[in-house]
C-alpha cells in the first residue's frame, strides 16, 4: 500500500509509563488489552488517513538506550513528532518531563511535534498528578496534551492522530521541508506497484482481520 | 464481533479463550497444516503468528506450561520455514513473522524462557535470513528486532549469539551490514547494537570483534564520515547567500552524532577496541582530512611537490574512491591490490581530498568538545602545537628523500622488532589475515575484506600487523612507534616533527600509556636506549633546530613568529585570528583553541606551548630589550638538547597569541568593527586563559594592557549614551541577556548557521551575537555588550570583585509580603480596578525604586504588608480621561540582575481610582517623578561606569535609598519615602548627597577604588575639603532638620495636605527634614530606627539594607 507521507515518531518518557505498550495498542490493535497481559513493543508502523491522503506512522521507542547521548541525540533528531509520556500514578514521572522536554528541545529538529501524554488514565485510584496539571504543563511549554490508557485504549488513537494532524498541518504551512527526511518525514514512493500487500504492517492486517481472533 | 467470519468457519474447535495452552495447540495445528505460504492462508498464518506472540507473552507471565509446549513442538523451526518461502506476499509474512519475534523477545521476563529459546540456534538463522531489505517495512522490523536482541545481551545470553569456536557473530555481523543504510533509523538502531555488544564484557568475544570485525567496521566508519564532510564542505563552500543552511544544518548535526558515536564508544573503555577505533580515526580521517587541510595552500603545494606526498596523502581519495566502488558496485572479487595500486598511480595529478580551512577549524573544535579519549586528543593537539615543517622551509629535500627511502625499511624495522617478543602477535597476524580470505565467510566478511585491505593500502604490512600489535603489546613505545609510523607514512608534515620536535618536546612526555603519542614516545624510546634508523634520524636533525632557534632569536614575539612559520598547522590558526577583513575564520580558530585548551584529554604541559610564557619572557616583556632575551634564550636553546628537564624550553606561543587576541578585543572597540560578539566573547575567554596561565595570575603588562581596553570599550559605549528612556533599558537588557546566556561553545559549535559567512541581517535569523549589528540600535547593544565583556575581563584578571552591575541590586528590595514600618509615610488611599472587575483596596507608597502596595497589617497599628512591588523604572501611567480620580497603571517585575527576563513581566495592568483628583494628581507626580529619578539615577550610574565627562562625581552618583524596613532586622527601617525627598533632594542635590553620605562613600571610594573612577585620585584633595564644609553644614542643617523631623513625624499633623506641599511646593523644609535626619547615626531626635537608616538609605543599590552598617558600609561602598 502506499502512502503519500512517512511520519517518524519517538516515545520519550521514564521508564515504565507505559510507553510500548501505547505503541502497541495504536500499531496493533489485534492485540486487545486484557488485564492479566502486558505487551509492548519498540517498533511499530500503522497507516492512518488524514485530509484523504494515507499517512504511514512509524514508531519508534528509544527504550533502554539513554545510556548513550549519541543514540538519543540522533534519535531525537530523526523524527518529526515525539510523544512524551508519563505516568498519572507516578509523580516522579511527571517531574522529569522538564528534562526529557528540554533534551528534546535541544536536540531535535525545532518544528518536530511535541504531544504530552499522561497515561494509565484507567487507574483513577491511584492518580498522583492531576489533569489539570499536565494540561497546564502542556500550556506552558506549547504541547498538546492528552491522557491515554494503554489499558483501555482510551485516547491512544487519539494522541498519534492529532499529532500527525498537526505535522500534517505544518507540512501544509510550508514550515517542514518534506525533501529533508533527516526531519522525520519522507514522501512515499510515487508507484508502488508491490500492491497492497506488502509495506501494509500490522495496521493493513489490522483492517482485514479485524477481531477474528476473539 | 467477527466471529462468525472465522477462517475455519470455526468447525475446527477453537477454543474460545485466547490466552490457554490449548488455543497454543490450536494455532501449532494450523502451522503445521499451513507449511507453504500461499494467497489463500496468509491471513491465516499472520493472524496464527501474532495470536502465537500474544500467548506466549501471557504464558511467560500466567502459565509455564505454553512455553514448554512451544519449545517441545520446536515452533521456531516453524516460523524459519515460513521465512525461507519465496512466495508471493512473503514479506506481509514476514513482517508479521519479525513483529512476533519482536513481541516475544521484548515481553520475556522469565530468563529461563528466553535460554530455551535461543538455545537452539533458529534466532541465528532468522538474524542470517536475507530478508528483502528493499522493502522498507521489513527493513525496520527487521533491524528493530536485532536491535531488541541486542538489548537482552549479557554475559549468559551473549554465548547465544557469539560462537566462538566457530568464530561466527551474525547478530553482530549482519547488523553493521547496514551502518551506512539510508534510512537514519536503521542507522541508529545499527549504532544501538553496536554499543550493546561492546559493552558486554566477555573477553573472546571481544577479540573476535577486534580482530574480525574492528578494522573494516571503523574504516569504514571513519570513511563514511569523511565522504560525510566533504559532502559539508562542498555545502559551505557552494552556499555563500545562505540558502541551503538547512542541509548544513543536518549535515552539522550528523557529524556531531558520529562523534558522539566515536565518543560513546571510547568511553566503554574497552582498551583493544579502542586502539583500534584510535588508529584508523587518526590515520584515515583526523589527520589527513581534518588537520591536514589547516595547513595554507601554499605549504601544501610546497610539500606535495615530494614524491613522497603525492604518493601518500592522496591515499585517502583513493581509500574514498575505493570504499565508495566496493560498497556501491558490491565488485568484491577485484581483489584489493588491482583496484589500489593502479589508481593510485592514476589519481597521482589529481587533488587529494580536504575541506576549507574554516570547515576543518570548525570540525576540529566539535572532535576536541566532543571526545576526551586521551591518546587520540592528545595526539591531536600535539600535532596541531607541535609538528614543524622546518625541513621543508630549509629546501631539505634530500634529507626529506632519505627519509621517505628509509620509511619503508623504517616500517619493516618496526614491524619485525615487536616479533621477537610478539610471538603470538604475529601468530594471530596470520590467522587474521586467513581468516579474511575465508571464503565461506561471507557477508561481512566480505564486505570487510575489501574495506581492510583498501585501508591497508598506505602500507599493508603496517595495518595488518597494526591490530594485534596494538592489542598485545603491552609496551606502549612500540606501539607508539606503530602508529608514529604509520602516521608518518600518512603525513609528511608529521614527520618533519618527528624529526625535530622530539627534542623540544621531551622533557613532557607524560603519557607513556598512550598508543599514539607520537613525539613523546619516541623520546622515550630514544632514551630507552632502542637504535633504531629513526633514532638516527631523530639525532640528525638536530642540530638543524638548534641553529635555526639561534639564528631566530631578535625579539621575542618576532621569535615567535618566526617560530610559527615552522608549524604550520598552529600557524594557520593563529593566522586565522585576523579579524581585518571579516571574524569568519577567527571565530573557529577561537573555537579550536577554546576546546583544545579545555579538552580533559588533553596533556595540561602540551598546552604550555599556548599557555605558558617562557619564564624569561616573563621577565624581559616588561621593557622591549631584545639583548637580554637573546641571550637567555641562546643560553636556555642550548641547554635543551642534553637535558630535557629544562620545561621551557619548549617554544611557546604565549605572547603570540596574547597579542592576536588582543588584537581582535581593539578592533571590536572600533565603531564599524566586524568582528562579532560572539567572536569577542570567546576571544575574551581566551585572553584571560592565556594571560593568567598555568599560575592563575596576570602579570602587570595584562593588566595595564586590560585596562587601555577597558577604557576603549568605555569610550565605544559613550558614543551611544544617551538620556533617554531607551539606551537605560538596552543597557539593563544586554546586561540581563549576558548573565543569562554565558557563552557555551559546545552550544556554539552545535550552530551551522555560523559556518556560512557572517551576516549583518536579522532576517537570516542568526542570532544577534553571532552576525553583525545592523543599524544604530543594533550598533549600541553591541557596544554595550563589548563593554561589558571587556570589563568583565578586567575585572577577572585583576581579581576585582564587581560591584557596579547590575544596576539594580535587589538586596534592599522590599519583597511581597514584607510587613513595612510605615509610620510617617506618605501613603495614598486607592481602590485597584482590575480588567476582569477585581477590586482591591489598597495604599499606594513610593520608594525611590519601587512602587509598593500595601495592606494594613491588622497586628500592628501604622504597619503594613507588602502585597504588590513593582519598579518605578518601568512604571507606565496614564491619566483616565473620563474620571480625573482616576489613573491607568502598568507595573512591572523589578528588573533584577538575570532575573530581569525579556519580555517583561506585567504584574498588574490595573486602574486605580483616588478619593478625589487632588490624590490622584498628586499619585501621578509621585509617581512620575520617581521614575524619572530613578532613570537619571541609573543613568548617572551608567555615566560613570562609561566614565562619561561630568557624571563622574560622586555627588552625582544615584544613590538608592531604600525607605523600609523588613521586620526580624534588629533595627526596623523606617518609611522616609515621604515628603516628596525627591524633589527636595534634587533641588538640594550636592549637599544633600555629601550630606547624607557622600561623606562616606566618598572617602572610601577614593581609597579602595583604583582606576575605575579616574576623578577619585585627582580630586581627592579637593574633596576633602568640601568634606569639611560639609561636616559643618551637615551638623547645622541636622540640628535643624531634627525639629523638623520631629514635626513632620507626627503622622496624622498633615494627611491632607501631603501631595500639593510635597511636590509643588518642592517642600524644602519637610523634605530636608524627614530626610536629613535619617544620615545621622548619632542624630537622637527621630525614632530609634533612624541611625539604621541613615547608612544604607542612600547608598547604592549594592548596599544589603540589613547588613549591621558599621562593618558593612566600607566593604559596601567601594563599588
Amino acid at each position: 500500500m502506499s502512502y503519500a507521507y512517512l511520519f517518524k515518531y519517538i516515545i520519550i518518557g521514564d521508564t515504565g509509563v507505559g510507553k510500548s505498550c501505547l505503541l502497541l495498542q495504536f500499531t496493533d490493535k489485534r492485540f486487545q488489552p486484557v488485564h492479566d497481559l502486558t505487551i509492548g513493543v519498540e517498533f511499530g508502523a500503522r497507516m492512518i488517513t488524514i485530509d484523504g491522503k494515507q499517512i504511514k506512522l512509524q514508531i519508534w521507542d528509544t527504550a533502554g538506550q539513554e545510556a548513550f547521548r549519541s543514540i538519543t541525540r540522533s534519535y531525537y533528531r530523526g523524527a518529526a513528532g515525539a510523544l512524551l509520556v508519563y505516568d498519572i500514578t507516578r509523580r516522579d514521572t511527571f517531574n522529569h518531563l522538564t528534562t526529557w522536554l528540554e533534551d528534546a528541545r535541544q536536540h531535535s529538529n525545532s518544528n518536530m511535534v511535541i504531544m504530552l501524554i499522561g497515561n494509565k488514565s484507567d487507574l483513577e485510584s491511584r492518580r498522583e498528578v492531576k489533569k489539570e496539571e499536565g494540561e497546564a504543563f502542556a500550556r506552558e511549554h506549547g504541547l498538546v496534551f492528552m491522557e491515554t490508557s494503554a489499558k483501555t485504549a482510551a485516547n491512544v488513537e487519539e494522541a498519534f492522530i492529532n499529532t500527525a494532524k498537526e505535522i500534517y498541518e505544518k507540512i501544509q504551512e510550508g514550515v517542514f521541508d518534506i525533501n529533508n527526511e533527516a526531519n522525520g518525514i519522507k514522501i512515499g514512493p510515487q508507484h508502488s506497484t508491490s500492491g497492497g500487500a506488502s509495506g501494509a504492517g500490522g495496521a493493513g492486517a489490522a483492517g482485514a482481520a479485524g477481531g477474528g481472533c476473539c | 464481533m467477527f466471529r462468525s467470519r472465522s477462517w475455519f468457519g470455526g468447525g475446527w474447535g477453537r477454543p474460545k479463550n485466547p490466552h490457554s495452552l490449548e488455543r497454543l495447540k490450536y494455532l501449532h495445528n494450523i502451522l503445521c497444516k499451513n507449511t507453504t505460504v500461499s494467497e489463500s492462508n496468509r491471513g491465516t498464518l499472520v493472524e496464527s503468528l501474532r495470536c502465537i506472540a500474544e500467548i506466549l507473552i501471557w504464558g511467560d507471565q500466567n502459565d509455564s506450561s505454553v512455553f514448554d509446549f512451544f519449545l517441545e513442538k520446536n515452533m521456531l523451526s516453524y516460523f524459519l520455514r515460513i521465512m525461507r518461502q519465496k512466495c508471493g506476499g512473503s514479506s506481509y509474512v514476514c513482517v508479521q513473522l519479525l513483529q512476533t519475534l519482536n513481541i516475544l523477545f521484548e515481553n520475556i521476563r522469565n530468563e529461563t524462557s528466553l535460554y530455551y529459546l535461543l538455545s537452539n540456534n533458529h534466532v541465528n538463522s532468522i538474524i542470517v535470513h536475507k530478508f528483502d531489505f528493499s522493502d522498507e517495512e521489513v527493513m525496520a522490523y527487521y533491524i528493530s528486532f536485532l536491535k531488541t536482541l541486542s538489548l537482552k545481551l549479557n554475559n549468559h545470553t551473549i554465548h547465544f549469539f557469539y560462537n566462538e569456536h566457530t568464530k561466527d557473530f551474525p547478530l553482530y555481523t549482519e547488523a553493521i551490514k547496514f551502518f551506512n543504510h539510508t534510512e537514519s533509523m536503521v542507522r541508529i538502531a545499527v549504532r544501538t547494537l553496536t554499543l550493546n555488544v561492546y559493552r558486554v564484557q566477555d573477553a573472546s568475544m571481544l577479540r573476535f570483534i577486534r580482530d574480525r570485525t574492528a578494522a573494516p567496521y571503523f574504516s569504514n566508519l571513519v570513511w563514511f564520515i569523511g565522504k560525510h564532510i566533504l559532502e559539508l564542505d562542498a555545502c559551505v563552500r557552494n552556499d555563500a547567500d545562505h540558502q541551503s543552511q538547512q542541509k548544513l544544518d543536518d549535515l552539522v548535526a550528523e557529524h556531531l552524532d558520529h562523534l558522539h558515536y566515536i565518543n560513546d564508544i571510547l568511553c566503554l573503555n574497552i582498551p583493544d577496541l579502542n586502539d583500534v577505533l584510535t588508529e584508523h580515526l587518526l590515520h584515515k580521517l583526523l589527520v589527513p582530512l581534518y588537520i591536514y587541510s589547516l595547513t595554507s595552500d601554499s605549504t601544501r603545494r610546497h610539500a606535495t611537490s615530494s614524491p613522497y606526498n603525492r604518493d601518500h596523502i592522496q591515499s585517502i581519495e583513493v581509500i574514498t574512491r575505493n570504499l565508495e566502488a566496493i560498497l556501491k558496485g558490491k565488485n568484491t572479487e577485484v581483489s584489493p591490490g588491482r583496484i589500489n595500486f593502479p589508481r593510485r598511480m592514476e589519481s597521482e595529478e589529481e587533488t587529494k581530498p580536504s575541506v576549507s580551512c574554516v570547515v576543518s577549524l570548525f570540525l576540529l573544535s566539535q572532535v576536541f568538545l566532543i571526545i576526551t579519549h586521551g591518546p587520540i586528543v592528545h595526539a591531536l593537539a600535539w600535532i596541531i602545537l607541535q609538528s614543524d615543517l622546518s625541513v621543508f622551509e630549509d629546501g631539505a629535500t634530500k634529507i626529506l628523500e632519505m627519509y621517505i627511502s628509509n620509511a619503508k625499511s623504517n616500517v619493516k624495522l618496526e614491524f619485525s622488532k615487536p616479533q621477537l617478543s610478539l610471538e603470538k602477535a604475529l601468530e594471530s597476524t596470520s590467522g587474521h589475515e586467513r581468516d579474511y580470505t575465508t571464503p565461506e565467510y561471507s557477508g561481512p566478511k566480505v564486505f570487510g575484506y575489501d574495506t581492510d585491505h583498501s585501508s591497508c593500502d598506505l602500507d599493508p604490512e603496517l595495518v595488518s600487523t597494526s591490530l594485534p600489535s596494538t592489542s598485545q603489546i603491552s609496551e606502549s613505545s612500540s606501539i607508539a612507534h606503530d602508529s608514529t609510523e604509520d602516521l608518518v607514512t600518512q603525513i609528511h608534515s608529521m614527520k618533519s616533527s618527528e624529526l625535530t620536535s622530539p627534542k623540544e618536546n621531551m622533557p613532557d612526555s607524560p603519557l607513556p600509556d598512550s598508543g599514539i603519542e607520537s613525539g613523546s614516545s619516541k623520546t622515550c624510546s630514544e632514551l630507552n636506549n632502542i637504535t633504531d634508523e629513526e633514532k638516527q634520524k631523530l639525532l640528525g636533525a638536530t642540530p638543524t633546530t638548534t641553529r635555526e632557534r639561534s639564528l631566530t632569536l631578535d625579539s621575542i614575539l618576532e621569535r615567535e613568529n618566526k617560530e610559527i612559520e615552522k608549524r604550520p598547522f598552529l600557524k594557520t590558526i593563529l593566522d586565522s585570528l585576523d579579524c581585518s577583513e571579516n571574524d569568519y575564520k577567527a571565530l573557529f580558530a577561537l573555537c579550536l583553541l577554546f576546546a583544545l585548551i579545555n579538552n580533559k584529554g588533553v596533556n595540561t604541559e602540551l598546552l604550555d606551548t599556548l599557555l605558558c610564557p617562557e619564564p624569561e619572557i616573563i621577565g624581559a616583556m616588561s621593557s622591549t630589550a631584545n639583548i637580554e632575551t637573546e641571550a637567555t634564550s641562546n643560553e636556555s636553546s642550548e641547554q635543551t638538547p642534553p637535558t630535557p628537564a629544562v620545561r621551557c624550553s619548549m617554544q611557546s606561543f604565549n605572547i603570540l597569541l596574547i597579542s592576536k587576541l588582543m588584537t581582535i578585543a581593539n578592533l571590536s572597540c572600533k565603531p564599524a568593527s566586524k568582528v562579532r560578539l560572539v567572536t569577542l566573547e570567546l576571544s575574551v575567554t581566551l585572553m584571560r586563559i592565556a594571560m593568567q596561565g598555568a599560575s592563575g595570575v596576570a602579570g602587570g603588562r595584562h593588566l595595564s594592557a586590560a585596562d587601555t581596553l577597558r577604557s576603549r570599550a568605555a569610550a565605544l559605549a559613550r558614543n551611544f549614551y544617551k538620556c533617554d528612556d531607551i539606551f537605560l533599558d538596552m543597557f539593563e537588557d544586554e546586561y540581563c541577556e549576558m548573565s543569562k546566556r554565558p557563552l557555551n561553545v559546545e552550544w556554539l559549535c552545535m550552530d551551522a548557521a555560523i559556518l556560512l559567512p557572517p551576516t549583518r541581517t536579522p532576517m537570516s535569523g542568526i542570532a544577534f551575537a553571532k552576525r553583525l549589528p545592523s543599524g544604530e540600535m543594533e550598533r549600541a547593544r553591541r557596544a554595550i555588550r563589548t563593554f561589558f565583556l571587556i570589563r568583565d575581563l578586567y575585572l577577572k584578571l585583576t581579581g576585582k570583585p564587581e560591584t557596579q552591575l547590575p544596576l539594580t541590586n535587589p538586596a534592599p528590595f522590599v519583597q511581597v509580603g514584607d510587613v513595612l514600618d510605615l509610620n510617617d509615610s506618605d501613603l495614598i488611599s486607592c481602590d485597584i480596578i482590575q480588567k476582569d472587575g477585581t477590586w482591591h483596596h489598597r495604599f499606594l507608597a513610593v520608594d525611590n525604586i519601587q512602587i509598593i502596595l500595601v495592606e494594613p497589617d491588622k497586628q500592628r497599628l501604622g504597619w503594613g504588608i507588602a502585597k504588590l512591588v513593582g519598579s518605578l523604572q518601568d512604571l507606565e501611567i496614564q491619566g483616565d480621561k473620563e474620571d480625573p480620580r482616576c489613573l491607568h497603571l502598568t507595573i512591572h517585575k523589578p528588573r533584577v540582575g538575570a532575573s530581569g527576563a525579556l519580555p517583561r513581566t506585567v504584574l498588574l495592568r490595573a486602574k486605580f481610582k483616588f478619593d478625589d483628583h487632588i490624590r490622584s494628581m498628586a499619585a501621578k507626580q509621585r509617581l512620575t517623578k520617581g521614575r524619572t529619578k530613578s532613570r537619571q539615577k541609573k543613568m548617572q550610574q551608567i555615566g560613570r561606569l562609561l566614565e562619561v565627562s561630568g557624571v563622574s562625581a560622586p555627588t552625582m552618583a544615584p544613590r538608592h535609598r531604600p525607605l523600609f524596613s523588613r521586620p526580624g532586622l534588629t533595627a526596623v527601617r523606617r518609611s522616609t519615602g515621604s515628603d516628596g525627598d525627591d524633589t527636595d533632594r534634587r533641588l538640594r542635590r550636592p549637599s544633600a548627597h555629601m550630606l547624607k553620605d557622600g561623606i562616606v562613600v566618598y572617602r572610601e571610594r577614593t581609597t579602595s577604588r583604583e582606576r575605575i573612577l579616574p576623578w577619585s585620585t585627582q580630586s581627592d584633595n579637593i574633596s576633602r575639603k568640601v568634606l569639611a564644609v560639609m561636616d559643618s553644614l551637615r551638623s547645622s542643617v541636622s540640628r535643624n532638620s531634627s525639629t523638623h523631623g520631629s514635626r513632620d513625624s507626627s503622622p496624622r499633623s498633615r494627611p491632607e495636605d501631603i501631595p500639593l506641599e510635597d511636590i509643588r511646593k518642592s517642600t524644602g523644609m519637610a523634605g530636608n527634614d524627614s530626610a536629613t535626619p535619617v544620615t545621622q547615626p548619632s542624630q537622637p531626635s527621630t525614632s530609634t530606627q533612624l541611625p539604621k537608616q541613615s547608612n544604607s538609605s542612600e547608598e547604592t543599590s549594592f548596599i544589603s539594607a540589613d547588613a549591621p552598617r558599621p562593618k558593612r558600609k566600607g566593604l559596601v561602598e567601594t563599588i
